[in-house]
This record gives structure tokens, C-alpha cells and sequence, in this order.
């Protein structure tokens, strides 16, 4: 089973996962054919994988109607920079997914580094997350991308706006 | 049919809830103690106790599941590795706070 | 020192909630060990050979007697009553079951303890020089920058999946005892001309299979800038470092491979998006963190200059100890001691639960109330008035901690080795047991003088063997263990790596080899105020060569 979960809950008839391919439907595209596509007036998406650079996409963000990055082990950590860039020095404000291996214990990370949509297997996460249990810790010790209370000491301390 | 023997295996593994080593028992149940493991002999034998590790880790009921090789002695199994004796008998020093203290009055 | 303030109390407790969930769920089978395992290595749970192991975190190294009764008393209520201090400053119990974990994390909150990244492919525990706030020839003290990294880097959102771990080491003096050079990265406390502070920035030093010394990227940070730079060359290093193979995942391999200046570069590039913004430092953030650790207040104890002097007299015990074992403060009637954990014939770093008890009483009583570890897995008390140094010797003496081999050729570091380790090839404690035995001689040592010797039981060298003067690799050749030997290391400002004598040695000719060497050393020196590692640095390794092999050139 595969759903696309955000913080309002599993999304229904999700345009951009695999199943929705259908002529006409909006795609998911590698970041080198984003960058030739960008010309086109169809809608877009791009996915990313680890070692793409973000910046990249920079010159044709605006038009990116979602940007999927990919994670292809639990290990690997790239996207959570590559979310970093994309939201902090690009201000890409449109939907960011992750995709691959997501595990429930990195949902709140991710949140805090930008992702706002998730691509979920694992039949026990699915449960947690639309029981909205998850795993996090409300207060932090460093500024993401996330919104968050600055109000709490020093200056590198947040706390979770809840519901935010 | 080939002649030469295969030496001696037994299953191992780690508890789940505590680590502690344990060896799968002639009756199917985990021992602390190598010298009740069930010593597979043939390769039947062995082809049953993977099994049996394998579904013990999906269980979830064991961790770090292995075969490994033993010498047959008379005191009991004996594995070959250095690694796998150790983990049979514990640590090769006096760790204990008692062994400690004397260490310290002989010096 | 540091003392946790109600955000750090609800964080702590949060995550002794979010990981007790995570046990819960493994041991219900909801997750799988595959799953678990990142999981439970974030917090400092191995599984070894035996049990599970727990590494709790002593940021920095520093601690107070109340956290230290908490490790005596978990030591006796959940492992079997004793523990091992470790080569970054922190403690590991080697017997506790799974089940008791989130009982373990909450008695540690109670006193303001946890095991937050003590592994990992993360940031670890911040370490800094034992000697903090305390010695004369200090900057400023490196301990509130490291908890300010703690704090910044614990629950990383960008940064919990590296490629590696990834260790930050903080001195402050020139005179480096946090062996910054071998870290990933090391931060040295300086003044630029117009006295402000800051750090040099030092980036990939490291150990492990590929021994490197880590390069200078930064002649002066600003003090402001710690947490924006750091952010920078961790971002670099999450996005450019290889991820295909573990042992090349360490950030010196990514310095090695793009070149120090190109991926210096690359950090300042990234730095200049990130220094004015919300990670620098107010200077209020800096002063308040500084505040936590001021000094105590050393009241003049002057009549400890005429006791000390009659003490040592009388006791030759005792001055020998004092010799060793204690070193200048920079108040003059004050001293800093080292409580070794290296009795002879013991093992390397461990501590029962009474000796820790006893340490925590003593730094109460004489210590004002404050204990380190050392990466050399030895106990200091600071703050000890001269007065005090002779209640306190006898007080140690009875609890078998006054062993007076403060840096010499018995005050050996080892790893847990193949007793322990679930990575382990070969044994790490019984050849340094069997080392120290055979040096155990105070007068034999003191006449050898400073060596260090440093035991690892694998290549991943938790032992520190490559910047030992003199260091031993355990390895497993056909089955059995081999030690190899490498000679001329050093983890301090002169920071070296040592070079590898030859073929390896079996169990039971290590310890020959071992005095071969200090053999050639007492043979070869100037006179004993020449050290080992000066020696070796005068003659090279040849005449340590040839009087280890020599046997085997005249039989070829």
C-alpha cells in the first residue's frame, strides 16, 4: 500500500503518484528534462535525486507545481539539505514531497526541514500518521525551515507552533 | 557422493529484550548455555536451523542471528572463532568490581 | 557548570518519551531490527557481543558527584556494578537489557544526563579539553562553545543522517589536550589583535582505517559565527560526502578527494548565505551560556605550600603521586589531579560502582563538586586545594584510584576489544593488563618517563592506536590474533600518526616487543629528559626496526 499523507491527512486521488498516469496527466519529471519541459505551459513536477544539485532549478522554480525529493535508503540524508536550500536560500514555496524510504521516526525532521507531503509504505507509519501520533519533540535547539516560536531564550531555541 | 565431512554448526543469536547470547536448544527454545545447542551434523540439520533463526528473527523474538562452525570435544562444542568462544564464556578477563579491587591491593 | 533550565528538562524528558515509543514499538515487533537500528544507535544503544551496551553522554566530559552517584547506582541497579569511561569523555555499560532502557534514560534526566547522539551517523558528543576552566595556560574555557554545539546539534533536522558520525573537539589553549587534529572538526580558542575570540577552524582529522590529520580552513572565526560556519561545513559535508562506501564516508576522505582549498571554498560560499542570519550568536546568548561555568570561587588556601612540602617528605608514596599525578592550577594554591583508572594489571577506564561513589563524595568534599573524564579514560577533580591533596590521596588510596601513572607507559588506553565489541577482531584489555604488569614498577616507569601507549582491537581505532606513541592494532590473521605495532604518533599540537614497524606480533610476544621497544628508546636517548616521542623523532624508526626484527634479518 502507498499514500500520500500531509499534516490535513492522507491525500485522495493524489495527481502526481505513479498510478495517476493517464494521458494528460501532470508528471513527475528528472531534473534535466524539468529544465528542457520548462518551456511548455503544462503543469510540471519535478523529482530529485540525491546527488542532483537544487540550485539548479533555480531560473524555472516558479513554475514547479511540486518538487519530490527522493531518498533512496533511510541512511541517506541528502534530501534534508537539498529541502534546506530549496526553501531557505531559493524561498521555493510551492509543495515538497518525500519519496522512497520514509520512515515514521524521520516524518518530524522532515517536517521541520520543509517537506510538507509524504510517500508512505510502511503499513504501521501509515497508521501512526493518520492517527496524527507522531514521534517528535516540540521543542528544538536550532532555526529550520519550519514555522516556529522564536520567543523561547536563546537565540538558536524554538519551540513547535502547534497546529502551524 | 562426497566424503569429506562438514564440520559441526549451531544456530546463535541475541536475545531480543536483553542481548544476552543464547543458542538454539536440541528441543527448539534458546539457551544461554552452548553446550545444550542443538549441533546440526549434515546439511539437512543445517538448512532446519537457519530456518528456525530466520523465523525467530521475523518473530522478532531474537537478533544478530547466525550459523557457526564448532569443533565437537569432549567438554562440549567449542567454536572455532576466537569471537564465538568469547561469546560463549564471557569475557576473557576479571571484569568484576570484586576482581578489580584486588587487582588494586596487589599493586 | 552547565545546569538545564526548563526547555532543557522538557527536551530531555520528550526524548526519553519519543525513544521509550521507539523500544516499545521493536519489542511489539511493529518495527523491525532494520528499522530499529539507526533508532537505537541515535541514542547510544549497541548490541555487542554479550548484551546490549548503553553509551551515555558526559557532554565535554564534565560532570558533578550527584550525575556521577546516578552512574554508580545505575551501574549497580541495571548492569553488573561497574562501568567504562571512554576515549570521548563519555561512560558505557556493557550489561543492560533493552527492556530497561527507558527506565535508564529517565533516572539519567533526572540528573540532567542522557545518551542523545552518543552514536550514530550524527554529531557526537561534543568533547574539550579536561583541563577547562581550570589550567593556567588557557584562552578562554572551550566548555560553553561545546554546549552551545551540544544544544545546536541535538535533534538535527538536516543533519541526524549523515554519511559518518562526526566529532567536534574544543580546546582552549594552544597547548592541545582535546587532540582537536584527529576530529572531524577541531576547534582551537584564540585572539585576533584586537582580543576578540574566537577559533581556528580545523576540518577533517580522523582515525578509523584511514588515518588523517585533519587541515586548517580558518585562521579566526569569530566567536559570533560558531554555529553558522559549523552549519555550513556540515552542509557541505551531508551533500558532497560518499555515501557509496562506509569506510571513505568520513569528511576527511571528502577533503582528501576535492582538495582542502577547493572544498574550503565551497564552505565559505556556503557561509556567506548564513552568516548575518539567525544563527549567529548575540553576544548575551555567549555571555549568559559563559556564565554557567564560571569558576568556583577559590578562596586562598596559602598554609597548603608548607603541608604539601612537609607531607611529601614524610610519605614518598605520596610525593611520587603528587609528582605524577597532579598538575599546576592557575591558582597558585590550588592543583588539578588525575584520578588514574589505570591500576596495574586493571582494565583500561573501567570503575566499579562504590569507586564511583567514592569519586563523586571526594569531588564534594574536596573537589568543589566537579569531575571530568579524560579522553585518556582517566577521572580529574580540577579544583583541589594543596591543603586537601593529602586527605584526599588517602581517601583514593583506600578505594584503589591513587595509582600514580599519570601519562607514563601504564596509563594505557584500550578499546573494549574482542571481549566486548561486536566489531572487534582481536583482544584489546588482556594485552594492556599484560603490558602494565610487566612495566607495573614505579621505578622502572619513571625512569621510561611520558609514553603513551594506545591499544585499538580493530581498525576502527577506538583506541586511538594511530596517535599513540607507540600503538597496537589487534587484527585476525587465519584465525588467531595478531598485533600490529606503530610507532611515533601523537594526538597533541604536534599531532602525528604513527608508522606501522612491520609484520605483526602473536599474543604472547607482544609485551616482548613492547619492551624491545622502550629497550631501544633508554638505549638510544640523550638522557631522561629526552621523551620517547623525541627520541623517536631524532632517530626514526630504523633502530626500533632492527631490534625488533633483528632476529629474523640474521636468519634470512
Amino acid at each position: 500500500m502507498t499514500v500520500i499523507w500531509t499534516q490535513n491527512g492522507i491525500v485522495e486521488n493524489d495527481p502526481w503518484t505513479s498510478q495517476a498516469t493517464e494521458a494528460g496527466a501532470p508528471k513527475l519529471l528528472p531534473l534535466a528534462e524539468a529544465l528542457d519541459h520548462a518551456q511548455d505551459n503544462a503543469p510540471f513536477g519535478v523529482v530529485l535525486q540525491p546527488a542532483d544539485d537544487v540550485r539548479a532549478l533555480a531560473p524555472i522554480l516558479e513554475r514547479v507545481a511540486i518538487v519530490a525529493l527522493t531518498f533512496p535508503a533511510f541512511s541517506d540524508g541528502r534530501g534534508f539539505s537539498q529541502a534546506m536550500l530549496l526553501r531557505e536560500r531559493l524561498g521555493y514555496k510551492g509543495e515538497l514531497r518525500a519519496i522512497g524510504t520514509v520512515l515514521l521516526d524521520q516524518v518530524p525532521l522532515m517536517l521541520r526541514t520543509g517537506f510538507d507531503s509524504f510517500e508512505v509504505h510502511h503499513a504501521p507509519t501509515i497508521e501512526r500518521l493518520v492517527e496524527r501520533r507522531l514521534p517528535g519533540i516540540d521543542l528544538h535547539y536550532q532555526p529550520s525551515a519550519d514555522r516556529t516560536d522564536t520567543t523561547t531564550g536563546y537565540s538558536w531555541r524554538r519551540t513547535a507552533i502547534l497546529n502551524g | 557422493m562426497k566424503t569429506t565431512r562438514m564440520k559441526t554448526k549451531v544456530l546463535t543469536a541475541n536475545r531480543l529484550t536483553d542481548g544476552i547470547s543464547v543458542w538454539l536448544g536440541a528441543n527448539g527454545e534458546w539457551t544461554t548455555s552452548l553446550r545444550d545447542a542443538f549441533l546440526a551434523r549434515h546439511e539437512d540439520a543445517v538448512a532446519a536451523i537457519e530456518a528456525a533463526g530466520q523465523q525467530a528473527l521475523a518473530d522478532n523474538r531474537v537478533v544478530d542471528v547466525n550459523v557457526i562452525e564448532i569443533e565437537e570435544t569432549e567438554s562440549g562444542p567449542r567454536p572455532y572463532r576466537l569471537r564465538e568462544r568469547i561469546r560463549a564464556d564471557g569475557p576473557t578477563i576479571d571484569y568484576t568490581p570484586a576482581a578489580a579491587a584486588r587487582v588494586s591491593q596487589a599493586a | 557548570m552547565y545546569r538545564y533550565d526548563e526547555f532543557d528538562h522538557a527536551f530531555v524528558e520528550a526524548r526519553v518519551n519519543q525513544f521509550s515509543d521507539q523500544v516499545a514499538r521493536r519489542l511489539s515487533g511493529e518495527i523491525s531490527e532494520d528499522a530499529f537500528k539507526p533508532l537505537r544507535l541515535m541514542n547510544g544503544v549497541y548490541l555487542q557481543l554479550h548484551a546490549y551496551m548503553l553509551r551515555v553522554a558526559i557532554p565535554y566530559g564534565t560532570l558533578n558527584g550527584r550525575q556521577m552517584r546516578k552512574l554508580a547506582h545505575i551501574a549497580r541497579t541495571y548492569d553488573r556494578g561497574y562501568g567504562h569511561f571512554t576515549t570521548r569523555q563519555n561512560i558505557q555499560y556493557n550489561w543492560p537489557a533493552l527492556s530497561d532502557m527507558p527506565a535508564i534514560l529517565k533516572e539519567l534526566a533526572e540528573v540532567e544526563m542522557h545518551a542523545i547522539q552518543t552514536s550514530g551517523n550524527c554529531i557526537r558528543n561534543v568533547t574539550a579539553d579536561h583541563f577547562a576552566g581550570a589550567a593556567a595556560d588557557e584562552v578562554a574555557d572551550p566548555r560553553p562553545y561545546a554546549e552551545i554545539l551540544r544544544q545546536w546539534s541535538s535533534v538535527h533536522p538536516e543533519f541526524s543522517f549523515l554519511p559518518r558520525k562526526f566529532k567536534i573537539a574544543v580546546t582552549g589553549s594552544e597547548r592541545d589536550r582535546a587532540a582537536i587534529q584527529v576530529h572531524d572538526i577541531g576547534l582551537q580558542l584564540k585572539k585576533d589583535e584586537q582580543g576578540r575570540l574566537g577559533f581556528a577552524v580545523w576540518i577533517g582529522g580522523g582515525q578509523g582505517r584511514t588515518p588523517i590529520l585533519a587541515k586548517k580552513i580558518r585562521d579566526f572565526l569569530p566567536e559570533a559565527d560558531l554555529l553558522s560556519y559549523t552549519t555550513a561545513i556540515m552542509r557541505v559535508y551531508n551533500l558532497h560526502g560518499r555515501r557509496d562506501n562506509k569506510y571513505k564516508a568520513r569528511i576527511k576522505i571528502l577533503v582528501h578527494e576535492t582538495g582542502v582549498e577547493q572544498l574550503s571554498a565551497e564552505i565559505e560560499a556556503e557561509w556567506a548565505h548564513l552568516k548575518d542570519g539567525e544563527l549567529k550568536l548575540p553576544d548575551a546568548d555567549i555571555a549568559a551560556i559563559n556564565a554557567y561555568f564560571a569558576p568556583p570561587a577559590l578562596g586562598p588556601r596559602a598554609e597548603g605550600w608548607g603541608e604539601l612540602a612537609a607531607w611529601k617528605k614524610s610519605d614518598p608514596g605520596f610525593a611520587e603521586w603528587v609528582g605524577r599525578n597532579v598538575a599546576p592550577h592557575r591558582h597558585p594554591d590550588y592543583a588539578m589531579v588525575t584520578i588514574s583508572l589505570k591500576p596495574i594489571g586493571g582494565i583500561p577506564g573501567d570503575a566499579s560502582a562504590d569507586q564511583m561513589d567514592a569519586v563523586a563524595r571526594l569531588a564534594e568534599e574536596f573537589g568543589h563538586d566537579e569531575i571530568r573524564i579524560t579522553h585518556e579514560q582517566n577521572l580529574v577533580l580540577p579544583h583541589v586545594a594543596l591543603a586537601d591533596l593529602e586527605p584526599l590521596y588517602r581517601a583514593l588510596l583506600t578505594d584503589g584510584l591513587a595509582t600514580a601513572n599519570a601519562g607514563l607507559i601504564t596509563d594505557i588506553i584500550a578499546c573494549p576489544g574482542l571481549d566486548y565489541c561486536a566489531l572487534a577482531n582481536a583482544r584489546s584489555i588482556p594485552v594492556a593488563q599484560e603490558i602494565s604488569n610487566r612495566f607495573g614498577d614505579p621505578k622502572r616507569q619513571a625512569e621510561i618517563g611520558e609514553l603513551k601507549i594506545k591499544i585499538s582491537g580493530c581498525i576502527n581505532a577506538c583506541g586511538h592506536h594511530h596517535v599513540g606513541h607507540i600503538g597496537i592494532l589487534g587484527v585476525e590473521k587465519k584465525g588467531a590474533e595478531l598485533y600490529q605495532i606503530s610507532l611515533g604518533g601523537s594526538g597533541d599540537e604536534n599531532a602525528s600518526i604513527g608508522q606501522i614497524t612491520g609484520r605483526g606480533f602473536e599474543p604472547g610476544e607482544i609485551t616482548d616487543a613492547i619492551e624491545t621497544i622502550v629497550d631501544t628508546y633508554l638505549a638510544n636517548r640523550t638522557g631522561a629528559e629526552e621523551s620517547f616521542i623525541e627520541c623517536y623523532r631524532r632517530i626514526g624508526a630504523d633502530p626500533f626496526k632492527a631490534a625488533l626484527y633483528s632476529s629474523e634479518a640474521e636468519a634470512a
